[in-house]
């Protein structure tokens, strides 16, 4: 079996080593946030751990199933995939509302979410399109069709409504942004139209994805930390205004950024990245100041509305008590944390912290493994994302390429958001945080999406230019 | 276009992600507390058990002050469905709109909470958890009430402890509870809304000694706030501790018997034990029965009325009330006198009533006498004498070093500054010194016949029963005392240290003997103005006073000790606008209390009965 021995040898083992070193990580802390003492066996059904473990069974074994099909069948059936979680997507709105949203289908326990196999069903067809597209070439056709292959499942999410899927959506944007896909063809149409302007190409068109995110990620951290007042247990008087320590970061990113483009840049390009450097902080300290400064400006009411909205306030629908508990839990957990199943805020039992097994797992593990415990989460995190990156760099085919990066990026959704929420750098929104969050629909989807990406990778050099 | 170069952008937006996220939660983690305590109040909840407070014993092992069981009737608002307002209402006796508004009561009582994070304030009152409806129920009220409760879901009762006096004596010593002030939590986190506080009295003065020691049980709660376990399986849990007990000095007896006599009259008796400081008893009359004062039910039903009482009840008279001392003021004079070598035993002088008013007496030749019969032209002398040494030309100059060095001996017998014992609400007196006389009069504006009329206790002169029967007890001990107190053992320990501190006065022992003479022709020689505080086989020695009061009847008073050779009791009686001279209230009424007290048994009974049955016209 000349074919298996190449599938084994060629796999990324360091992807794939994280992928289970996440797995084992997350159900261990599902096990201890959702612990019973009648039922301490983690084989136990009847308790949250026990169905995760079935759903963990499950996933694996899908994994090993998409393992062994053919890598090309997902290039070549990504339209009728994608069809098929479009036509679930479109099934889900007529079934009954749970907690207020449609957004199962199946019975009980067992249901799944279509909208988590959607994500899927376009990555791969926008990987598929952008394949065939010659960057060099587009037209209005390019952007409108890349766009729709998104919005068309989004429009169907937010019918559920489930606005935490449907910000995950907009992930794909970076992959167009990648990829190249530009929204020139549009803003030149009417930019041109202007006498006298001519232009083949403008900045903001081939930027724009990134610079809005900048903009949207910047402003909801300001205003999130605009309320707030930093204090250090080893410095009694010093209070940092929030806004402060938001340019200090800046300032600090900065810096690095500064470091680390002068390492890489040609000799003749070292002013440049500079002064790029310099204007990029200032105009995002600029923005920062605006942004905290026009919200204390803000009348009372509309300054609640925005409060309520990032959850910064108590209002009815308890998003601030979400996020004040999450926080609490969080931030006690110290250096070294509580130690395992010592949670007190956040354990399922107590209920201070709810869908403290799902949406807000990061809690207890945070409480219980404190900074060491969250420093390492991140860094597995960070360590994925960039071995996705090189994994996605490195493949000749394009179809592969995009693909590779829809998975680095719905991941990274995931992982900023999610724990964005749980640290007061995000606004309340329901998503899972990958391979820890309790739930059948997000274990499976992760790990079938991983498994494209570990077998696409593993053929990579199968698949001629 | 360099696509390429693309995936630095997307790395370095991820990385950033990645650093400020790390940041974040290093600052959150490690830097700031604050989510600690946050997470605290969340899920570590503190009971706290409050012990019964220390009780009190009398000298004779009597206890005098005591714990009860009461009820609380709690509520908890979660458990509460479709009450009927009029019925609940009906069942413990309130109105329908007296029900309402104790609920609101509850929740404002509670405060907010500030969360400097969102600066919101939100209620701290929980509808889960169980508040105090009525409190300090009585056993016949509960069981009234309890039986029917299960008609009214939310409503439980629970047990508490409470105050009792065994003897409705010595409310003035012992004082009484009462809920804290916001001030008071705020200035000592001990208290909770809702606790009792120690407001007057040994219980305020031994707050500290007689809470005891909270217990706090530390618990992880759920959000529903039902305890979950023993917070570190309770390693930092403490047991509550009962305060102390405190015995006191004083002889709940005396000072029942002291009440007694000074039924229908304003006065007061304070007895001392000479050769400790301990306070005997501390008669104030009118005084109240303590059991009134038990709980805020209680305390809003009859404080009122204490307080608006003409005759001031709720005045502790012997601490705070500052009288002429009158011519008990003699005695002092005299050893002054002595000890400045002004006068010897033998210095006479004529009663001369034009100089001041005086009784018909024959004149005293030597100072034995001059006590004897309180001769007021006598003291006109002897205090010229103390204020007007020659020492000085000018008589005006003279005079402020004559009053300087009297002020000075006034000063070590504990007069005109307050003593220190144990208990709140006491005041100084006054012992009028040259700055007092300077603002009076301007400076260099007076001498000796200026301010004559302290030569027999009258004018600026103001000293308190406590101080005039710590005097007592100076001249019984022969110069010097201990500062008069009420608590002799807290718990295995003795007095608080400054009650075993000797204080001396500036005047030698050998003078008093003289006055001691003095004092006891005062009871046992024809003549003596105390004649009436004779008794058989104890002898006492005594001075009498009469106090002229320019808004009523004099008032009289007397100052005593007995046994004369062994002193075991120092006293002083102050009875407000009685008609007659001290001889002829306050000799016989301190007489029954040295009585009682060596004696344990009255053998004038007829003077016990005129005294007791006197009652006096304001008192009607
Ligand atoms: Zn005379």
């Amino acid at each position: 079996m000349r074919k298996g021995d190449s599938l084994v040898a060629h796999m990324d083992w360091a992807l794939f080593a994280t992928y289970i070193v996440m797995l084992i990580i997350g159900m261990a802390t599902v096990y201890s946030v959702a612990y019973n003492e009648d039922h301490p066996n983690i084989y136990e059904y009847s308790e949250k751990y026990g169905k995760q473990l079935v759903w963990l069974g499950i996933s694996l074994f899908l994994g090993l199933m998409v393992f062994l099909i053919d890598s090309d069948i997902y290039r070549k059936f990504s339209v009728p995939i994608y069809l098929f979680t479009l036509f679930l997507l479109v099934i889900v709105l007529f079934t009954p509302k749970i907690n207020g949203a449609r957004a199962w289908l199946g019975i009980g326990s067992m249901g799944v979410q279509p909208a988590e196999f959607a994500k899927i069903g376009t990555a791969l067809l926008l990987a598929r399109f952008i394949s065939t597209v010659n960057v060099k070439q587009q037209n209005i056709q390019t952007v409108l069709i890349a766009n729709a292959i998104i919005l068309m499942p989004m429009v169907l999410i937010l019918l559920q409504p489930d606005a935490g899927t449907f910000v995950v959506f907009t992930s794909f944007l970076f992959v167009m942004y990648r990829e190249g896909i530009t929204y020139d063809p549009l803003i030149l149409r009417v930019i041109n139209r202007i006498p006298g302007i001519r232009f083949k190409s403008t900045w903001v068109g081939g930027h724009f994805i990134p610079i809005l995110f900048v903009v949207i990620m910047l402003s909801v951290v300001t205003l999130l930390m605009s309320n707030e007042v930093l204090e250090f247990s080893f410095l009694p008087n010093v209070k940092v205004p929030g806004f402060y320590s938001v340019v200090a970061t800046l300032l600090l990113i900065s810096l690095l950024f500064l470091i680390f483009l002068r390492v890489v840049s040609a000799r003749r390009e070292r002013g440049r990245a500079t002064l790029v450097v310099i204007l990029g902080f200032s105009m995002a300290a600029g923005l920062s100041s605006v942004v905290n400064y026009g919200f204390q400006g803000l009348r009372s009411h509309q300054k609640d509305r925005i409060e309520l909205f990032l959850g910064m306030k108590e209002d009815p629908n308890g998003k601030d008590y979400n996020r004040n508990r999450a926080m609490a839990a969080v931030g006690s957990g110290g250096f070294l944390g509580k130690g395992y199943r010592e949670a007190s805020v956040s354990s399922v039992r107590s209920n201070h912290v709810p869908e403290s097994e799902t949406d807000f797992i990061f809690c207890p593990f945070a409480e219980e493994w404190g900074f060491a415990g969250t420093f390492i989460l991140v860094a597995l995190y960070m360590f994925m994302l960039v071995r996705i990156i090189i994994i996605a760099e490195r493949q000749r085919a394009v179809f592969n390429r995009v693909y590779a990066y829809t998975v680095a990026m719905i991941l990274f959704y995931h992982f900023a958001i999610n724990i964005g929420m749980n640290i007061g750098f995000a606004p309340v929104i329901g998503i899972p945080l990958p391979f820890f969050s309790y739930g059948g629909s997000s274990m499976m989807s992760f790990s079938v999406m991983m498994f494209i990406l570990l077998k696409l990778d593993s053929q990579r050099r199968d698949v001629l230019q | 276009m360099n696509l390429d170069a693309r995936r630095y952008v997307i790395l370095a937006f991820i990385l950033m992600v990645g650093v400020l996220y790390t940041s974040r939660l290093f600052y959150m983690q490690v830097v700031d507390d604050q989510w600690v305590l946050r997470a605290q109040e969340i899920a570590e909840k503190r009971w706290e058990i409050t012990p019964p407070r220390g009780v009190l014993f009398d000298r004779m092992g009597k206890k005098i002050v005591s714990n009860r069981t009461y009820y609380n009737l709690m509520m908890i608002e979660a458990e509460i469905h479709d009450l009927d307002t009029a019925k609940f209402a009906k069942l413990i006796g309130w109105t329908r709109e007296e029900v309402r508004n104790r609920f609101k009561e509850i929740v404002r009582g509670e405060g907010t909470y500030y969360n400097k994070n969102t600066g919101k304030r939100t209620a701290n009152y929980q509808k889960i958890r169980a508040y105090p409806f009525m409190k300090e129920l009585t056993l016949e009220e509960v069981a009234r009430i309890a039986p029917h409760l299960d008609n009214f879901k939310g409503f439980h009762e629970e047990v508490t402890s409470m105050r009792s006096y065994p003897y409705a004596n010595g409310a003035n010593i012992v004082g009484y509870l009462s809920e804290v002030s916001q001030e008071e939590i705020d200035e000592d986190h001990f208290y909770k809304p809702g606790d009792n506080i120690g407001k007057a009295g040994l219980e305020r003065f031994y707050e500290k000694e007689l809470r005891g020691r909270k217990g706090i049980r530390y618990i992880v709660t759920s959000a529903m706030n039902n305890a979950i376990e023993s917070y570190a399986d309770g390693k930092y849990d403490t047991s509550a501790l009962q305060g102390p007990p405190l015995k006191l000095g004083v002889d709940i007896q005396l000072q029942a018997y002291g009440e007694k006599l000074l039924k229908g009259k304003r006065g007061c008796i304070v007895a001392i034990e000479p050769s400790t400081g301990e306070i005997l008893a501390l008669v104030s009359s009118p005084s109240y029965d303590p059991n009134l004062m038990i709980g805020k039910r209680n305390i809003s039903m009859y404080y009122p009325k204490l307080l608006l009482d003409p005759n001031t009840p709720l005045l502790p008279r012997p601490l705070a009330s500052e009288y002429p001392p009158g011519s008990t003021f003699k005695l002092l004079n005299s050893l002054i006198a002595l000890q400045e070598g002004v006068i010897t035993p033998e210095f006479g002088a004529p009663c001369n009533k034009s100089v001041v008013g005086c009784h018909n007496h024959a004149s005293a030749g030597n100072l034995a006498d001059a006590i004897k019969h309180s001769c007021n032209p006598y003291y006109y002398a002897v205090m010229r004498r103390i204020v007007q040494q020659n020492r000085k030309k000018s008589v005006f100059a003279d005079a402020e070093v004559g009053l300087s060095r009297w002020v000075d001996y006034m000063k070590s017998f504990g007069l005109g500054h307050t003593l220190e014992t144990d208990i709140t609400g006491l005041r100084p007196g006054r012992i009028p010194d040259v700055a007092f006389y300077d603002k009076w009069y301007g400076h260099h504006r007076w001498a000796f016949s200026t301010i004559r009329s302290i030569s027999i206790g009258q004018g600026e002169v103001t000293i308190t029963p406590l101080q005039m029967a710590n005097v007592a007890a100076i001249i019984a001990n022969k110069g010097w005392y201990y500062t008069p107190h009420f608590v002799k053992a807290i718990g295995a320990n003795g007095p608080l240290p400054e009650y075993r501190k000797k204080h001396y006065s500036k005047i030698d022992t050998q003078y008093y003997d003289i006055v001691i003479e003095g004092m006891r022709r005062v009871v046992y020689e024809p003549g003596g103005t105390g004649r009436r505080a004779l008794l058989k086989d104890i002898v006492i020695c005594g001075k009498t006073g009469t106090v002229q009061n320019p808004h009523g009847e004099d008032h009289s008073t007397f100052i005593a000790f007995a046994p004369m050779d062994k002193p075991k009791i120092a006293i002083a009686v102050f009875i407000e606008n009685a008609k007659g001279g001290g001889g002829l209230w306050a000799a016989p009424t301190a007489s029954l209390m040295i009585e009682k007290y060596l004696k344990r048994k009255i053998t004038e009974k007829e003077r016990e009965k005129t005294i007791i049955d006197a009652v006096f016209s304001y008192m009607r």
